[in-house]
């Protein structure tokens, strides 16, 4: 399996817009941390490990809930998240929506 | 029910597995997904390591395989040959009295095996959600109350 900087990126960024639900987001995630316990994971480019992997490991456990149709984690969360651990600006997504079932327009601009 | 005792009842599904790779059966409604990654060198079951003496085999042998990628966050080595690797708080701005959450990847360094869940912390630092990875994909948050008793589930 090769996980590369941009996929990771492309997950955070489906699941703002509302294009991905959280828990396919943290199942993608998993099959990722799985393939990385048997050692065949390779990433893309190489010198972005360290950064691929914190966004995986965001990304798994991101449909966690505070109650049971409520999610622990807000857009703005991830957002803030994805600017930290990826280095990206996500912006012009309309308002913040903890239920992710609204879909916007992301432009993603690098800082 | 604390979370103690849950983790206690984790503890015996997920070791039962360990030493018995081809048991299917579900022996837990709190059973966790349980990978075997290799085979390790004899060591005696009775045997038990101060946590002191596992952290400094930790440090050795496992540390740069485990620690670099679940432990950023810190590591625990407990009474039981278990070593528990905790992930970085990702945090939730607004989520009243809960804090965020957190992965938690703990090896067995007797059997070989590992296994994982998140956590949901509040702001005193009390695990308040335990959310274990399960063998048949479940999903289901065990809640506690800010003393550690068991609250429910979903």
């Amino acid at each position: 399996m090769e996980v590369d900087l941009q996929a990771v990126r492309r997950v955070f960024e489906d699941v703002l817009n509302g294009r991905m639900l959280r828990e396919q987001a943290d199942r993608w995630a998993y099959a990722v941390v799985r393939e990385e316990e048997t050692g065949v994971v390779t990433y893309s480019p190489p010198g972005e490990r360290e950064r691929i992997w914190t966004g995986v490991m965001y990304l798994y456990g991101i449909d966690t809930k505070k109650a049971p149709d409520v999610y622990l984690h807000s857009n703005d969360d991830i957002r803030e998240a994805m600017m930290a651990k990826l280095g990206w600006v996500v912006g012009d997504l309309a308002g913040d929506d903890s239920s992710g079932s609204r879909a916007a327009v992301a432009m993603l601009v690098r800082t | 029910m604390s979370v103690d005792d849950f983790r206690s009842q984790v503890d015996a599904a997920s070791s039962d597995v360990g030493r018995r790779p081809d048991a299917t059966a579900e022996r837990s409604a709190f059973a966790a997904i349980v990978v075997q990654l290799r085979q390790t060198s004899p060591i005696d079951p009775n045997q038990r390591l101060s946590p002191e003496r596992l952290h400094q085999i930790d440090r050795a042998f496992f540390g740069p395989f485990f620690r670099e990628k679940y432990g950023t966050g810190g590591d625990k080595a407990l009474e039981n040959g278990r070593i528990r690797y905790y992930g970085p708080i990702q945090p939730a701005n607004n989520a009243a009295e809960l804090a965020g959450r957190r992965y938690v990847h703990e090896f067995d360094t007797i059997t070989g095996c590992t296994r994982g869940w998140h956590e949901t912390l509040d702001r005193m630092g009390n695990v308040r959600q335990v959310r274990p990875e399960r063998r048949d994909g479940a999903m289901t948050h065990y809640q506690f109350d800010s003393n550690g008793r068991y609250r429910g589930s979903w």
